[in-house]
């Protein structure tokens, strides 16, 4: 019995109509009556989601980018206000975190290994 | 709505963790009333508190995630790991019983004849309905995937449909098993024998029905349109919690029922 429901919905799985490059009006509630996340996320699931679409990270959920933090490419941290604290490990497996508030305007350099960083802002959805 | 700079979820002050504590303690406190005055007052009102509890914790849990959206990557990747952590523990709960079957059987006392199953225990047939209750669950196990590969593929009425037998086989195996107990030839007052099979099968058993539960509440919500087709982290935990009931199944039908008998 197992294996007659297993070939059923095997086949159903061959032959329906999977999630990815559809557009949102033609599949979900009309197609097989579970909505997609496209259609019903709200508030911040739905925020992040769209960002994520897009490739943008409002949150901060990834890694921060890296940078060589030369004058040429100095690391650029986002901020939503006009400061933010850095904390710079400068060699790595340092455990001597090097803390200082890096402010809008000219880049700053790291006191301990001279790698810039250059505040930039930093919107968040609303 | 974004006036966090995180994706994470602060939640709102609550008192359901409050109302949980103080039915923890009327529960226990009860307990020993019970035993100590014949009274069931105490305990049984700590019991309707802790399932008010639990049931306003967890309507707000849904809330908070379904209907305002708070539940974003981060936050479903904690309670996958909380999900996880917390099955972590119930495997330790049930290797402890384990851990005392084995004990009292690879070494029989003189007192049970130096023998397992012990002098006088007329054991359960391991290929009757133990046996069929291992297939119960094991086609539990199966309907549940199914429901989930219906989920995620949009299919509503098939996942409307295996999640009921899910729920059906379960409610089978709890009737089968509670008819076994009535007409089990021992009881739990049986020696060791008796305490390792009723501790460890009635743990059991109240999982079975505790993951029926869970599993209803998802039918519940599967109705309600709840979970998408790429989010609905509630049916996994359900089918996480369920796949591990069919497991120490498994381990206690070898063990105590086939190895024991």
């Amino acid at each position: 019995m197992a294996a007659r429901l297993l070939i059923r919905s095997a086949v159903r799985a061959a032959t329906t109509c999977r999630a990815a490059p559809v557009p949102a009006l033609t599949r979900g509630m009309a197609a097989g009556g579970i909505p997609t996340d496209e259609e019903q996320a709200t508030g911040m699931e739905r925020i992040v989601m769209k960002a994520m679409k897009e490739g943008a990270d409002p949150y901060s959920m990834m890694k921060p980018k890296e940078y060589a933090g030369s004058k040429a490419d100095p690391h650029l941290v986002p901020s939503i206000t006009n400061k933010r604290i850095v904390g710079c490990v400068c060699e790595e497996d340092n455990t001597a975190v090097v803390w200082f508030w890096l402010h809008d305007g000219e880049a700053q350099r790291c006191p301990s290994c001279g790698s810039h960083y250059k505040l930039v802002a930093h919107e968040l959805p609303h | 709505m974004a006036h966090q700079a995180h994706a994470y979820h602060m939640v709102d002050p609550s008192p359901w963790p409050l109302t949980g504590a103080i039915a923890a303690l009327l529960m226990t406190s009860g307990l020993a009333v019970w035993f100590h005055f014949h009274s069931t007052t105490l305990m049984i009102l700590g019991t309707i508190l802790l399932l008010l509890t639990m049931f306003q914790w967890w309507r707000d849990v849904v809330r908070e995630g379904t209907f305002q959206g708070h539940h974003t990557p981060p936050v479903q990747k904690g309670l996958r790991y909380g999900m996880i952590l917390f099955i972590t523990s119930e495997v330790f709960f049930f290797l402890g019983f384990f851990w005392a079957f084995y004990h009292s059987s690879l070494a029989p006392t003189p007192e049970l004849g130096g023998c397992w199953p012990p002098t006088g225990i007329t054991t359960l047939d391991p290929f009757e309905v133990p046996l069929l209750n291992t297939a119960v669950l094991l086609a539990s196990g199966v309907t549940v995937t199914w429901a989930h590969h219906s989920i995620m593929e949009g299919e509503r009425k098939q996942a409307i449909q295996s999640l009921t037998l899910t729920i059906a086989l379960g409610f089978y195996f709890t009737f089968l098993q509670a008819m076994e107990y009535y007409e089990a030839p021992f009881t739990i007052a049986d020696g060791v024998y008796g305490s390792t099979f009723f501790v460890a099968t009635g743990f059991h058993g109240l999982h079975v029905i505790i993951g029926s539960m869970f599993l209803a509440v998802c039918l519940l919500r599967q109705i309600h349109f709840h979970f998408t087709s790429e989010h609905h982290f509630g049916f996994e935990a359900a089918a996480w919690y369920w796949h591990f009931v069919d497991v120490v199944w498994l381990f206690l039908y070898i063990s105590i029922y086939w190895w024991g008998s």
